[in-house]
């Protein structure tokens, strides 16, 4: 098992290394400009995303005993849909602290969106299950409220809107890696965190409350934590999908459902893989790159079935 | 001294009454088997003992505190439970399961594995300790529940059923192990379904039976009393018929009572 921890540990910082080289010949001093303007702190952006939302992913997953459970589940990817879309309508240029005014408010929806589910989870009665529909709930209010916006929306803020739902890494250089960093950070260190009381969880809920676990602060903690790790993510990239629901069903099927290689695993090859994923999207159509979220959605369906079909055997 | 007290216990969900003002107390060093029809409320009155469910009126008493007012850890440490149905979504090993259980203690990882390898061997199940317990059978799954309530080191234990889904041989096997936790000054309420198993604890004069029907207590009577089989027949409506065996009196349900 540990050799297989280690094995893999390789190959996601080998993906790394190969996500910045790969590309067209680039010579002199554009080369240079090119790596280390636009490549590094991309990759670096794509590491960042990709360990927060798998993360994330993993311990949603584990909160609501539930393998579908993700931030789009409860409300956050939804929030910061409508933010965004709401941006987009008024005008999609305009800054806020030099902030682009979508980023901000993506982040504003995607906090508000959770803290409505985040509510309801507090209350002492509610189970698990029910914190996932209230989830679904949002996320269905959310959407409509979206097509109404899109509704009124002229066709230049629809295009920047499809664009956005896409899902890509933005070009925003040391800056936007710096103004992520500290929130995915501390997010993902803090669920790490939460590492004991989760594996109590894995034989139900009620069984760790009674082992000693507070069920409505532990669920708080992790959905206040995963929401901004997420809502951070969403504003830059807008929604990626599958990268929260596919890492953490690969690591557990690969290295098992210890919480205690699980989360730190995702964290890796998460980065690793919307990395992998971000390269392929610069390449695959020469001469123009593709969102992001493509790339992941069209690998992550296939490999989720894949899964899937071989648990059950 | 710590004791589990249900002082005029009711608790209502949806407008019916699972519990009607239930009135129990299990001290130190008690052992009560709890019976009744199903749907009786057995279930739900350890689930209120555990602050699973909140009291509609009443209280729930755990070392003279109401249990919802404890600390979670606190509470772990004095009362843990083995519930009935144990579900496995996430292909842990029986290892990892049982030392999560040790969650209410300060201690490293090392710690807690080894204290769960201890009691995955007093419960004969060191076999299940690298296989994942998605793949055990139901059996074999309530033995790793049960290692996680003997690693949790509670004063006051808790059975739903301990013997559902065992075979002949281990049913009595989890009967004496209940009998030894009890002699290690453990308290213990456990659910039964078959009161003749309850021979495999020992010390049967100091066994509790205690009838619950439509969430009331019926009786509360010693194992050995005479009239038992009358009382455990009017609870659940047949007539009982007493046998004695070669070492002990068996209880058994001959016919339905005449309405």
């Amino acid at each position: 098992m540990r050799a297989r921890t280690l094995s893999i540990l390789v190959s996601c910082v080998l993906l790394l290394l190969a996500a910045v080289l790969v590309g067209p010949r680039l010579e002199g001093a554009q080369g240079q400009f090119i790596i280390w303007q636009l490549r590094v702190p991309r990759v670096l952006v794509g590491m960042l995303v990709g360990a927060t939302l798998a993360l994330v992913g993993a311990v949603f997953q584990a909160l609501f005993q539930n393998p579908l459970a993700t931030s789009d589940t409860v409300g956050t990817t939804a929030g910061a849909t409508v933010g965004a879309l709401f941006a987009l309508a008024l005008d999609s240029s305009r800054t806020v602290q030099g902030l682009p005014l979508v980023t901000v408010c993506a982040f504003v929806g995607a906090l508000a969106g959770s803290l409505l589910v985040a509510s309801f989870a507090s209350s002492r009665s509610a189970h698990s299950s029910d914190v996932l529909l209230a989830g679904i709930a949002v996320t269905l209010a959310t959407s409509a409220l979206a097509s109404g916006i899109q509704y009124i929306s002229d066709s230049r803020a629809l295009f920047a809107a499809t664009q956005w739902s896409l899902g890509q890494l933005p070009q925003v250089g040391y800056r936007g890696v710096l103004l992520l960093a500290p929130l995915c950070a501390l997010s993902c260190a803090l669920l790490v965190l939460l590492t004991r009381s989760l594996q109590a969880f894995a034989l139900g809920e009620d069984l760790a409350h009674s082992q000693g676990v507070n069920v409505p602060r532990l669920r708080l903690f992790a959905l206040g934590l995963g929401s901004l790790g997420v809502a951070t993510c969403v504003a830059w990239c807008g929604p990626i999908a599958f990268v929260g629901l596919v890492v953490p069903h690969l690591v557990r099927r690969v290295l098992g459902s210890s919480y205690r290689v699980l989360l730190p695993m995702s964290l890796f090859v998460g980065a690793a893989l919307l990395v992998t994923c971000d390269a392929f999207a610069r390449l695959i159509v020469p001469g123009r790159e593709l969102p992001v979220g493509i790339v992941t959605a069209a690998l992550g369906a296939p490999t989720l079935v894949f899964l899937v079909a071989r648990g059950r055997r | 001294m710590t004791e589990l007290e249900f002082n005029e216990l009711s608790v209502t969900l949806k407008g019916r009454t699972l519990l009607d003002r239930v009135t129990l107390r299990i001290a130190r060093g008690d052992f009560v088997a709890l019976i009744g029809p199903n749907g009786a409320g057995k279930t739900t009155l350890l689930k209120a003992a555990l602050a699973l469910r909140a009291p509609s009126s009443g209280s729930v008493q755990l070392a003279s505190t109401p249990v919802a007012a404890l600390d979670a850890r606190r509470r772990a440490a004095l009362i843990a439970w083995l519930p009935q149905h144990i579900r496995a979504e996430e292909p842990l090993t029986g290892l990892e399961s049982v030392a999560a259980a040790r969650y209410r203690f300060h201690e490293s990882h090392a710690q807690s594995k080894r204290a769960a390898e201890r009691a995955l061997e007093r419960l004969g199940a060191s076999g299940y300790a690298n296989r994942r317990v998605t793949e055990l059978s139901g059996g074999e799954r309530q033995r790793v529940a049960f290692a996680c309530l003997l690693a949790q080191e509670a004063e006051i234990l808790l059975f739903d059923e301990p013997a559902n889904h065992l075979d002949p041989g281990q049913q009595l096997d989890v009967y004496r192990l209940l009998g030894e936790l009890w002699r290690e000054g453990r308290s213990v309420l456990c659910i039964n379904h078959d009161v003749n198993l309850l021979h495999q604890v020992g010390d049967a004069t100091r066994v509790r039976v205690v009838g619950l029907r439509a969430g009331r207590v019926m009786f509360d009577a010693p194992f050995d009393a005479p009239d038992l089989p009358e009382h455990m027949g009017r609870l659940f409506g047949v007539e009982m018929d007493s046998v004695q065996g070669s070492e002990q009196r068996f209880i058994m349900p001959r016919t339905r009572s005449k309405p």
